[in-house]
């Protein structure tokens, strides 16, 4: 019988299940990463044996870990552990001195990657003078400098040799090579589309090895661990991604469940093989923890920019005119031939909507898929789903769409000012209707959408939910559409199991049952105990994954 | 709604069956005959119908020249390439003018992309038209083939006109449970019998997929074959497989793993339909369907266009061009569409329909028995 014994018991705690009946614990005993018991200390007693680990909670809250249901991964922990940082606010000059100081101790011919400098700069960057600048900063070094927004970039004279781009390059479709107005000279500055020509050169010359992705992802994934999660769904996974957390797997270093949603079209910010091509070798990626089961589409935009699709009109400007809504990048058609292939292969979709005419159209392709494939396993999600006509709400429900809840804006932020300018202040604040979306019945999942937010936190997300107030204090006492706020089991139902769901792991994790992997989280406070505006400043003690401590607070 | 320039658009006959059914002997037979005068075959290999003394070698293809102004060809790449050389050639004066193409597919060749290269290729498009499927089924071995070979079912399914050969051999009676079968996988498509190869070839032309050159009694006469084998209950068979305890019974339905998905139903509709609703429901029906839908017709009675029905047909994802007949082809005015599918209900059908066509549900109707 010494097989059958426990690895780990935890005891004493309050340990919230979110099962079914909502219900509390006040023990549990894992074996081989699996819940063997839950209840109180007469359940777990018979699995202890003389070599169980047995941890004291000392009273303190614990629940299922955390999912991400978006989150981007790889492109921050690439910036931090290997690339050159500097702040917005920084100007020519001082970008200057930066490059150069990194360029003296960087190996001879290599790439200097960096980030970010404030879109606020572009003019002052967006010249041949500024281009000498720069050149002479790098040493002959290939430079490639991003921006706050990641859909700009500055490059060095180098960088574009390196790229055979010439002053007499044609501007790419949906990009701009820059130019000096004077003398037609380059200036180094690729705007958007034209940023994937210095990107996918770069990313060509091997400066991020795979060794050094896999150190990236595991620092983004040691961060999720930090803030208690233990599931994700990567949000945009190009090949690097997807290769560097099967890399991990494969070590045993992965200490999270990752599902992978694979861009059906190359995104605006990020460069290499999508759609079919990326599809057809997801197997190879394919690992315990790694499931590469999701497509990505994006929609439309985003509202601040005037690039997400409303049934109704911008505010007029006088660029646009009165009477412009903004537009979907693709087709119902597209969609649904689209949607029926994913369903073919198994897969399920994560389509960006911004805009509430684009939840209205990839609720009707969805539509039109269901009518004819009947009913399915599948977890088809609209990610940002925020503004949200009230007729399309109970369409969620209706047809088993999941509600993607992130970013973390559903409070008073300055992305909200934004789209009070973009459209007025009444239709801007009638955002996040979470009540809504539940009532309707909707599967509703949490997640950051991190880096577009700066830290992957869910707790400011669930204490937003809650209060539908801005818990850092900026924005004061002022709410977003209160009436839509949600009740804290509810939250966390949405943070947990209603995240598993969506990851199509509901069997797996997501809540302490017998049986499922033990994915715990102990944290610093009791949720129920405390006052709302409290739960942000939560601290995870310990991160479980698969009953191993993934992460404990210093 | 476009009717192609007709006059100037060489008909294009895929022959299909399965190995040994008779297909090359029939193709043989048929080049022979005056019908079939100034006809372009391209062929698997010169071997089988016995012309390689005729061969003439080229840098693309191999040909051989027909007394009767003939073409044998085989395809060593390319199908749509080697029609389109057929035409450049032909305008060139290296080959005869041709009137007319018979394509026959290897025995265990699905059709259905052959005719979805020249539904969907533009090229071909403005050179050919379609004539038709033209399936040979063996009447003695057919039964087991089709029990056999998966392949064998979808050639018969997505037929116009299936061509039962060896008759002469095989008795009338034995003939019956085959042409049951057959009736199942494809009711719309007509049966000729062949004795000793003596089948009519015009019977074996003008066959029904390019409703534009097809007779209005053609149009008609599919629908109303579907509608008397209709509702075929194909999966009564599992029930009684799994009551027969004969070893030695020659029931039909013994055979049908390989089509017990395979059915055909038709649905009547009679209220006027809304073209654009329609149309875009069919775009749904190939855009999430297509691949089981092996074959699809309909003639349709548009409301904006009370006296001249539109008549509409697919292979899978498929579709021809929408073609306006000049009038009804007899008094029944009602929308008639066939479907020959695998495993797409009729309920699915007719729920979506009602939902994106805008076609209310109580007036869809099954064909009276």
């Amino acid at each position: 019988m010494k097989a059958s014994f426990a690895d780990l018991v935890l005891r004493n705690g309050r340990i919230y299940t979110v099962d079914r009946n909502r219900s509390w614990a006040s023990a549990v005993a894992v074996r081989n990463g699996r819940y063997v018991a839950v209840g109180d200390d007469a359940a777990i007693e018979p699995h202890k044996g003389p070599s169980t680990h047995v941890v004291d909670l000392r009273g303190r809250m614990a629940m299922p870990g955390i999912t991400d249901i978006h989150t981007h991964m790889l492109m921050g922990g690439q910036a931090e552990l290997f690339d050159l940082n500097f702040r917005s606010s920084l100007g020519v000059d001082q970008i200057c001195a930066a490059v150069r100081a990194w360029a003296e101790k960087a190996a001879p011919g290599a790439w200097i990657v960096g980030a970010q400098w404030g879109t606020d700069k572009l003019p002052a960057l967006n010249t041949a003078a500024a281009l000498a600048k720069l050149d002479e900063a790098s040493l002959g070094h290939p430079v490639l400098l991003r921006d706050d927004s990641h859909h700009n970039r500055w490059c060095s004279s180098e960088a574009l040799r390196r790229c055979g781009v010439t002053s007499d390059t044609p501007n790419p479709a949906n990009g701009e090579i820059g130019r000096d107005p004077a003398t037609g000279a380059l200036t180094g500055m690729m705007i958007e589309a034209a940023s994937g020509i210095v990107e996918r050169i770069m990313g060509e010359s091997g400066h991020y090895t795979a060794e050094m992705d896999q150190a990236a992802m595991a620092r983004s994934i040691d961060t999720l661990n930090s803030f208690g999660v233990t599931s994700f769904l990567e949000a945009a996974s190009m090949k690097p991604i997807m290769a560097a957390l099967k890399g991990l797997d494969d070590r045993g270093a992965l200490s999270a469940w990752a599902g992978c949603s694979m861009p059906a079209v190359e995104p605006a910010f990020m460069f290499g093989v999508s759609g079919d091509e990326l599809i057809g070798i997801r197997e190879q990626f394919r690992s315990r923890h790694v499931k590469p089961d999701f497509v990505k589409f994006f929609l439309d935009g985003v509202p601040g920019f005037k690039t997400a699709a409303f049934h109704e009109p911008y505010a007029a400007d006088p660029i646009r005119g009165c009477c412009f809504r903004g537009s979907t990048l693709m087709t119902v058609p597209d969609l649904i031939r689209w949607l029926g292939k994913c369903e073919k292969l198994g897969l399920s979709v994560k389509i960006h909507c911004a805009g509430d005419a684009a939840v209205t159209q990839a609720l009707d392709a969805i539509d039109v898929v269901r009518s004819f494939n009947g009913p399915t396993h599948l977890t088809h999600q609209i990610a940002h789903a925020s503004y949200i006509t009230p007729a399309d709400v109970r369409r969620f429900g209706e047809l088993g769409v999941v509600a993607d809840l992130s970013p973390i804006i559903w409070y008073p932020t300055f992305f909200l000012e934004g789209h009070k300018v973009a459209m007025g202040k009444e239709r801007a604040e009638r955002f996040w209707p979470n009540r809504d979306l539940l009532e309707a019945g909707a599967l509703m999942s949490g997640g950051s959408d991190w880096p577009v937010i700066p830290n992957p936190d869910p707790w400011n997300g669930i204490e937003g939910m809650v209060t539908r107030r801005n818990p850092s204090g900026e924005f004061g006492d002022s709410t977003l559409w209160p009436e839509q706020a949600l009740d804290l089991a509810t939250t966390l139902e949405i943070y947990t199991i209603n995240g598993a769901r969506t990851l199509q792991l509901g069997g797996v994790t997501g809540s302490v049952e017998i049986g499922k992997s033990a994915d715990l989280i102990v944290l610093d406070r009791n949720l129920f105990e405390i006052a709302a505006n409290e739960i942000a400043d939560t601290k995870v003690m310990t991160t479980y994954f698969e009953g191993q401590a993934v992460y404990e607070r210093a | 709604m476009n009717v192609p320039d007709a006059g100037r658009l060489r008909p294009v006959t895929v022959l299909t069956g399965f190995l040994g059914s008779g297909k090359t002997t029939t193709l043989a037979r048929l080049l022979k005959t005056s019908e079939f005068a100034g006809t372009v075959a391209i062929i698997n290999e010169f071997g089988e119908i016995g012309l390689d003394h005729l061969l003439i070698e080229t840098s693309e293809e191999r040909f051989a020249l027909l007394d009767n102004g003939c073409v044998c060809c085989t395809v060593r790449d390319d199908l749509v390439e080697t029609l389109l050389r057929l035409i450049a050639r032909a305008d060139a004066g290296e080959l005869p003018d041709f009137r007319r193409v018979v394509v026959e597919t290897t025995g265990l060749a699905d059709p259905a992309p052959i005719l979805h290269a020249l539904m969907a290729e533009e090229r071909l498009a403005r050179c050919y038209r379609i004539d038709g499927v033209l399936a040979t089924v063996d009447a003695v071995n057919g039964l087991a083939t089709l029990n056999a070979h998966r392949e064998a079912v979808k050639q018969v399914a997505v037929a116009d006109r299936l061509l039962l050969t060896k008759t002469d051999i095989a008795g009338e009676g034995a003939q019956t449970p085959l042409l049951s079968r057959l009736a199942t996988l494809n009711p719309t498509a007509l049966v000729i019998h062949s004795r000793e190869g003596d089948a009519p070839a015009s019977a074996l032309t003008g066959l029904e997929l390019d409703a534009a050159h097809a007779g209005p009694g053609e149009i008609v006469g599919w629908f109303e074959r579907a509608a008397r084998a209709a509702e075929q209950p194909h999966f009564r068979a599992e029930a009684h497989i799994e009551s027969c305890r004969n070893p030695d019974c020659a029931d039909p339905r013994h055979g049908l793993q390989h089509d017990k998905d395979i059915s055909t139903f038709s649905i009547i509709i009679d209220r006027p339909v809304a073209w654009g609703a329609f149309k875009q429901w069919l775009e749904y029906l190939a855009l999430l369907k297509g691949e089981d839908l092996l074959r699809f017709k309909g003639l349709v009675h548009v409301a904006e266009r009370p006296d001249t029905p539109i008549v509409v047909h697919g292979v899978q994802h498929v579709f021809h061009p929408p073609c306006e007949l000049a009038a009804w082809p007899s008094a029944d005015r009602r929308t008639r569409l066939v479907f020959i599918t695998r495993g797409i209900r009729r309920a699915t059908i007719e729920d979506t329909l009602s939902k994106f066509a805008a076609i209310d549900l109580a007036r869809m109707r099954r064909p009276a028995a």
